[in-house]
């Protein structure tokens, strides 16, 4: 084979379209995510849970009712009981997990994946998602193919639970309280892409007293618009908010976990400023430790000192900063990606936890999204990917290392490379076959700077 | 080695050993692939696998593009009824139906309502030894299921199939037996529509079941006694999935399962002479009966699906097993043990017979069922064997299903059963001594 047609050979594979990694199995329906795979998934969930009560939930994708119906065969066949809580968001399953101190859940999305894919999502005692070392456990089990089996009558019981998010709700009104009485409600669009907040976030904001103004939320399994909550997905939101004067929009994933904010002005302010309003108000009343992952910005830093409180940075994933929060006994936490954490009310990335602690933030101070954004460190942060054969990841990470050795580095996720004017990370994504990059400095031509020849350079390496 | 069937009547095996989540996950895509989608039924028996078996279904057919519709627990003749009604393009049925409660198996229902065939079945699994299934994509995946009740259609036809009117004027008495199984849906509801007074035991639907699920005079001991207590014209004993049938006379006596197609060929043949459709395996009491009416017999392969077949090759008025499984064509093409109970009362109420009486009139034969466990791996071969050791003997046997030889004191009929793994022994003679020798002579020749 002369090396031309090598590469050739190397370009036209296929990218896999099943992912299997530690944050669970994800593929494209009709492809790869197959009832087997799934059903043997569940089994091996099951076998590795033992015989206890797990709850699953799932979200609006047509694919949903599928993959629920495999999972269950899976889970029934391993002699588990299951809490069956239907179409609902991921923090939800992860609260009632902890609140009904069963023993696992499997989370049925694929978040902010495009229509054709879903997944499992696997979840522990407490709610917490299967760290690393647990997620590897399951993967060996699962390829092992040696399954806990009961026979007829030793097989438990599907509960169908109704009206859980009820419960979601009432957890947050008991924590955080309703809106302080005003003359005016805040005025509130909701943007749930249809996902699975679609019905429980305008029942939320309702109960906290504020005034909603609902857009997609039809959860039919259409998606409205791309399901990751990004300032350029968001015109439709924007617009809404303008046109009804409200004072703030609120913008969901498909699962709920991430949460992003258009100001009153019309402005997506960026996902990264949700956690960053969040913390503000949360170290107002209980000031402690934050965590975040290592790409989230450095404005937290900034903000979470002018409380003389500490910040540690964990690898990214929601299973590492919920670890990393519960050793460093912290009061919030959460990711740049628009994922708050906020411990007292669910140990979990939660839109409508972040919801209404923004709202809490807006009535408490009577300041405006644009004048509590410009209370703020600012930024520039630059997000690019690039699709990348795993078998390439390793390469350029260490050309990375090789190149930037001159500076200082977090080697724990990625590369993550301290520089003079700002820094920047490059991992591969645990739930698609790319590659991300995240430049971040405090003037936009700065950053810009840095994630072109850092872009270029990744480049040059694949090709 | 354990113990799993895949075979023309199906899938089966046992829930927590062979019969797994995939298994069940891939005949149902399997299915799906073979009828190339389109509205598929799905429903399932009492049995404490059910659950898990149905959702694995459900899952292989969604994922295949079907549109699913659920039936819950039913008989299965009730699923094959609600197919036509529903217009659905086949089914699925999920019971082992006379097996053990910790089997759990898929029978394959076609856009007819009946089973597919022999031929079909191969190729269905041929389809499922590929591997390669039809995939529905994100926007032609169906995102729900449809449930519907099958019981109140399939009373409506079994109303419009049987004297009625004649039937509630009897005020028949009837104990019944629905062991726990799907029957006790659909046979308390009919005996109330004809106007018979019952006794049930045995109707819940918890999937215990309280003996085998089989009715044979052994598991209907408990049935014989309410009938006695209760004073009842007649018991009825039901499998799990309402396809066999046993009766109890009004004394209490539990009959052999082969009566219960001899009873039905009496009643029937009496209203008109006609050919009836049974198995080699089944008693000689059904030539001897069709002698006495003007009508004939067709044998057949053991199985629904030849019966189905031969019937509507001979336009004939009745079939069914030496099980207990009774088809009245009237209503469909398959075994139907609410059909079967509609002819018996149906007889019963038009006659003004008592069932002993008309039992006492049947030909009176002895049989002998002899089951041996054989490991799945050398069914054949011992069936083979067994060929070889008594060619020389009895040159002349008959092939048309295992083996079956016709000897001047009786009968003698050795196959592989379809459902599980054994090998059946059949012997037929005039009296329990001969049956006794005919039964030995063959069980010699196996166990060698």
């Amino acid at each position: 084979m002369s090396l031309s047609s090598a590469l050739v050979h190397q370009i036209m594979r296929p990218i896999p379209t099943l992912k299997i990694s530690i944050s669970g199995v994800r593929g494209v329906i009709g492809e790869s995510l197959t009832p087997t795979l799934l059903t043997r998934f569940a089994q091996a969930f099951g076998t590795y849970v033992g015989a206890r009560t797990i709850v699953i939930g799932r979200d609006p994708r047509t694919s949903g009712e599928m993959v629920k119906q495999a999972v269950v065969a899976g889970l029934l066949s391993s002699g588990c009981r299951i809490l069956d809580i239907g179409m609902c968001p991921v923090p939800t399953i992860q609260l009632l997990v902890r609140h009904y101190r069963a023993h696992g859940g499997i989370a049925i999305t694929a978040s902010h994946n495009p229509a054709e894919w879903n997944a499992l999502k696997f979840i522990g005692q407490g709610g917490f998602f299967l760290n690393t070392g647990q997620a590897r456990e399951l993967l060996d089990i699962y390829h092992q193919g040696e399954y806990t089996r009961v026979g007829g009558a030793e097989m438990r019981e599907v509960v169908e639970a109704s009206g859980v998010t009820d419960l979601h709700i009432q957890t947050i009104l008991e924590v955080l309280g309703p809106l302080p009485t005003r003359q005016k409600k805040l005025r509130v669009v909701l943007d749930a892409c249809n996902g699975a907040g679609s019905l429980v976030g305008p029942k939320l904001l309702a109960a906290l007293g504020a005034e909603v103004i609902p857009i997609n939320v039809t959860p039919n399994g259409s998606f409205p618009r791309p399901a990751e909550p990004l300032a350029e997905n968001l015109g439709d939101l924007c617009a809404a908010v303008k046109a009804q004067q409200a004072d703030v929009g609120f913008a969901q994933d498909m699962d709920a976990d991430r949460l992003a904010i258009v100001s009153e002005e019309g402005v997506a302010i960026g996902e990264e400023y949700t956690l960053l309003l969040a913390t503000l108000k949360v170290l107002g009343k209980h000031p402690g430790p934050v965590v975040a992952n290592l790409s989230t910005t450095s404005a937290l830093q900034e903000v979470v000192s002018r409380f003389g409180c500490p910040v540690f940075l964990s690898k990214i994933g929601e299973a590492n900063v919920t670890e990393e929060m519960q050793k460093q006994n912290a009061v919030i936490g959460g990711e740049g990606n628009g994922g708050v954490i906020y411990p007292r009310i669910n140990f979990a990335r939660d839109s409508l936890v972040g919801m209404a602690l923004i709202l809490h933030l807006l009535a408490e101070t009577g300041q405006t999204i644009t004048e509590l954004v410009n209370t703020l460190p600012r930024f520039a942060m630059i997000k690019e990917k690039l699709v990348c054969p795993s078998d390439k990841i390793a390469a350029v990470l260490r050309m990375l290392r090789r190149e930037y050795a001159a500076y200082p580095m977090d080697l724990r996720d990625g590369v993550k490379v301290s520089l003079p004017n700002g820094w920047f990370l490059v991992r591969g994504s645990n739930t698609e076959p790319i590659i991300r990059l995240t430049a971040e400095a405090e003037r936009e031509a700065d950053a810009r700077a840095i994630i072109d020849s850092v872009y270029s350079r990744v480049r040059e390496c694949l090709s | 080695m354990k113990p799993l069937k895949i075979g023309i009547t199906g899938v089966r095996g046992i829930v927590g050993e062979t019969f797994t989540p995939e298994v069940a996950v891939g005949f149902a895509q399997a299915f799906a692939t073979y009828l190339d989608s389109g509205r598929i039924l799905v429903c399932r028996d009492t049995r404490l696998s059910g659950p898990m078996v149905r959702s694995a279904v459900v899952a292989g057919l969604l994922a295949a593009g079907c549109e699913v519709i659920d039936l819950g627990i039913c008989p299965t003749p009730s699923l094959q009824l609600a197919v036509g009604w529903l217009k659905a393009d086949g089914g699925i049925a999920v019971t082992a139906g006379h097996n053990p409660a910790q089997w759990s198996a898929l029978k394959f229902v076609r856009g007819d309502g009946l089973y597919l065939n022999p031929l079909q079945a191969e190729e269905l699994l041929d389809i499922y030894h590929q591997g390669e299934f039809a995939k529905a994509t994100w926007d032609e995946i169906q995102p729900a299921i449809q449930y519907q009740d099958p019981i109140e259609h399939h009373i409506d036809l079994l109303k419009n199939a049987f004297d009625t009117t004649a039937i509630k004027a009897r005020r028949l008495k009837v104990a019944v037996d629905c062991c726990n199984g799907a029957c006790s849906l659909l046979i308390p509801r009919w005996l109330a529509e004809v106007g018979c007074e019952f006794l049930a035991i045995n109707a819940d639907l918890n999937g215990a079941f309280p003996h085998r699920p089989e009715p044979t005079p052994e598991t209907m001991a408990q049935l014989s006694a309410v009938v006695k207590a209760g004073h009842a014209d007649i018991g009825f004993a039901h499998d799990a999935d309402g396809e066999r049938l046993g009766i109890v006379t009004e004394l209490g006596e539990p009959l052999s399962e082969e009566s219960t197609l001899a009873l039905a060929s009496r009643i029937r043949l009496e209203q008109g002479a006609g050919a009836i459709v049974t198995n080699v395996s089944t008693t000689g009491a059904i030539e001897k009966i069709a002698a006495r009416y003007g009508g004939s017999v067709v044998r057949t392969q053991v199985g629904q699906t030849y019966i189905a077949e031969a019937m509507f090759e001979h336009n004939a008025v009745l079939g069914g097993e030496g099980s207990g499984g009774v088809t009245v064509p009237q209503i469909h093409l398959t075994h139907d043990s609410a059909a079967a109970v509609g002819i018996i009362l149906e007889g019963l109420a038009r006659s003004g017979e008592r069932v002993s009486d008309v039992v006492r009139q049947l030909p009176r034969l002895f049989m002998l069922k002899h089951n041996l466990a054989v490991e799945p791996n050398r069914l054949y071969s011992v069936l083979q064997d067994f060929r070889v050791a008594i060619e020389r003997e009895q040159p002349a046997y008959d092939l048309t299903d295992g083996i079956k030889i016709e000897l001047p004191e009786g009968w003698i009929h050795v196959r592989a059963s379809n459902t599980e793994s054994m090998i059946r022994v059949i012997v037929e003679a005039e009296d329990a001594t001969k049956a006794r020798r005919l039964l030995d002579w063959a069980r010699d020749r196996l166990n060698k």
